[in-house]
């Protein structure tokens, strides 16, 4: 029952994510950070097999971080989406395959452009406008549909996020209390505030 | 193979070859991308179309090698052997992929092929098909092809044979893209097509 | 006394030196001169052909230049062979590379990589180091074009130009004295190695130095250094890398496109006999 969706914009990138974590019909906790910051222009988020989620992510931020050490420059959003999704993919072929899904948004400094990826447990990635994973996709994508349009503003792409959050809320057997919310954009990381996302969807 | 859903079709013509494919990404009904790429250049004669997922990466760097130790270009039958060997060597764990290889040889002339999932390669001298609209794009080909059209001609024929192939099947369509491989050029169009 | 010391490639000498990279280092400089040179749009590459006999085939149209990736070309003096396997290696490890991030290796870690198996060959077991020394030109994103050295001890260096093989020193000194470039903070001057940036003290003015001035001065230091008087393609090999609409592109000359590029650069003295 994850949420997982993800927006790119003119010149930005915003994911949200959920902070539960549950086990069956138990919420083990409310709190959760599950968007990793993989480096300063790079933001990944997660869902599925709790285990496997954080072990795997851990290990993608792990060497792309051994990657930003070693040849002192980032490495770009892109390289990061396609090394996941490579590192899914044989993982796939093993013995153990990770269930893990992944938006990876980001903004390359050298193109001077955003990137949104969207890599499922089968380890297809798809760059993509707007994004979801798991049963958010089935109200979420038709928000997008609708209200998608070209170089969205920041300002824009939260109204469609609440617009999301407003459907899931009023729809969805699972209520979420609280949000995580990252933006990328050429000055790096800043974390929104999910409050402010609830206040604007009662305020419509 | 209808976990994605896929539409790929390949020519011959007179001197020239052409490839298309639907755009579509989906899981299962639902709909993911709108413009996703299912044909890949390999040499500048060469394309592969990959109905499925996963090896496109693993055929270019082998390609790639290629061309750096034999300093030309790979012929487009000797990559087909060699993406018919790599499927192969995955034989007790598939990769999901039934690739079309299309292209011209140093001569000029078309060659086109298919494969199965294990690598079983299917020489064609007319068409080939592949993905979850195969059948309907069969029946679309085995209508509208004739032999040895002109690239503007096979463009049209192969344009139809795809739109009318995946209006039929609910898992491929969303627009398409069309490659006529011709000896001095390779034309690429897109297709604008029913989005539903 | 220093004999006792030779055999071991791994064994410091009482000097504190390892005979065996010295020597190795030491065939490099018997081995044909390469040449080369960054300039604004692009990198020049030049390389020497020693000719063993006339009666000798040349396989393909180079044999001292060669590409290793879309993005990078190795200009090679020393043994041939142990070239051909680092050569090779240098291309698994671009394409893998590839195959993972999806993208062109950056140039210093292909010359990182390749120098740490040379390196391997100075300190472990009793196997002769590599008698190679690369010069290897490449672009990236990160950094742009930037010309590298490397040796048979594994160490690496950048440089705006440079050159290896017979007569290094003299032609050296030449590209020192010839060469200017304008005095732009990008490509070599952040290249982390540990070399001296060799023409770094030269007067800078704006003219920019174009790839056709980069190719006549590589030229005219070429024919300097050779030993040979007559230049043709035959002893002689051209290779650029450029970038096109922010592609690079790697251009190995054919024999027809050298002789032609000696030819206006080189007008009294060639005399190609086809």
């Amino acid at each position: 029952m994850d949420i997982q969706l993800g927006l790119a914009g003119k010149d930005f990138v915003i994911l949200l994510a959920d902070n539960q974590i549950t086990n069956s019909i138990l919420t083990i906790k409310h709190d959760e950070d599950k968007i990793y910051k993989l480096s300063e222009h790079v933001v990944m988020s997660v869902s599925g097999e709790p285990g496997d989620s954080s072990n795997f992510s851990e290990y993608i931020l792990g060497n792309t971080v051994l990657y930003n050490i070693r040849n002192q420059h980032e490495l770009s959003v892109d390289s990061c989406a396609k090394f996941t999704r490579k590192e899914l993919a044989n993982a796939l072929r093993s013995r153990s395959p990770y269930q893990v899904n992944y938006l990876i948004g980001g903004y390359n400094t050298i193109s001077q452009k955003p990137a949104l990826y969207r890599i499922d447990y089968l380890a297809s990635i798809a760059k993509v406008e707007f994004a979801a994973h798991g049963y958010a996709s089935y109200f979420c994508y038709s928000i997008f549909d609708r209200m998608k349009k070209p170089d969205l503003t920041q300002d824009e792409a939260l109204d469609i996020l609440a617009a999301c959050v407003n459907e899931l809320t009023r729809r969805l057997v699972i209520n979420h209390s609280s949000y995580t919310l990252k933006l990328v954009d050429s000055n790096g990381v800043r974390v929104i505030n999910g409050e402010e996302l609830l206040k604007r969807t009662s305020a419509k | 193979m209808s976990y994605n859903g896929t539409a790929i079709v390949a020519m011959t013509g007179k001197n020239c070859v052409a490839i298309a494919a639907d755009k579509r990404l989906g899981q299962q009904f639902l709909t993911v991308d709108m413009d996703f790429q299912k044909i890949f250049p390999i040499t500048k004669k060469t394309y592969v179309g990959l109905p499925g997922l996963a090896t496109d990466v693993q055929t270019l760097y082998k390609s790639n090698m290629y061309r750096l130790n034999e300093q030309r270009d790979i012929e487009p039958k000797a990559f087909a052997h060699m993406v018919s060997s790599t499927l192969y060597e995955k034989r007790f764990g598939p990769y999901y992929i039934e690739p079309i290889v299309a292209g011209l040889d140093k001569n000029n002339n078309p060659y086109i092929c298919g494969m199965d999932l294990l690598g079983c390669m299917d020489v064609a001298h007319d068409f080939i098909v592949a993905g979850s609209a195969d059948e309907n794009l069969k029946g679309m080909c085995e209508n509208l092809w004739e032999a040895d059209l002109e690239p503007e001609d096979l463009f049209e024929t192969i344009s139809q044979a795809l739109l009318n192939a995946v209006d039929r099947d609910a898992l491929s369509g969303w627009g398409g893209v069309v490659h006529i491989i011709t000896p001095n050029e390779v034309i690429t169009r897109h297709l604008k097509a029913r989005m539903d | 006394m220093a004999r006792r010391y030779d055999s071991r490639t791994t064994i410091f000498s009482p000097e504190g030196r390892l005979y065996q990279v010295e020597y190795a280092m030491e065939a490099i400089n018997h081995a044909g001169t390469v040449i080369g040179m960054l300039c604004d749009d692009g990198i020049v590459l030049a390389a020497e052909k020693q000719q063993s006999s006339k009666l000798l085939e040349s396989s393909l149209d180079g044999e001292k230049i060669y590409e290793v990736n879309e993005n990078l070309i190795a200009g090679v003096a020393g043994i041939t062979s142990d070239a051909n396997l680092l050569l090779n290696e240098g291309r698994l490890i671009a394409q893998n590379y590839l195959q993972i991030y999806d993208d062109n290796i950056p140039v210093e870690m292909l010359v990182k990589r390749l120098c740490d198996i040379k390196q391997g060959y100075t300190q472990f077991g009793g196997l002769r180091p590599f008698g190679t020394s690369f010069l290897i030109a490449g672009w990236d994103e990160h950094v742009g074009f930037q010309l590298y050295q490397t040796d048979p001890a594994g160490n690496y260096s950048g440089w705006k130009a440079t050159c290896i093989g017979v007569n290094s020193s003299s032609a050296q000194s030449l590209l020192k004295q010839e060469y200017k470039s304008k005095s732009e903070p990008s490509s070599s001057d952040q290249q982390g190695a540990t070399g001296t940036e060799n023409a770094s003290d030269i007067a800078d003015d704006d003219t920019p130095f174009s790839l056709d001035s980069a190719l006549e001065l590589t030229c005219k230091v070429m024919t300097k250094t050779l030993d040979s008087s007559k230049i043709s393609n035959e002893n002689l090999e051209f290779a650029t890398l450029t970038l096109h609409n922010g592609v690079p592109k790697v251009h190995l000359f054919k024999s027809n496109e050298t002789d032609a590029l000696l030819k206006k650069y080189v007008p009294e003295k060639t005399t190609p006999k086809e």
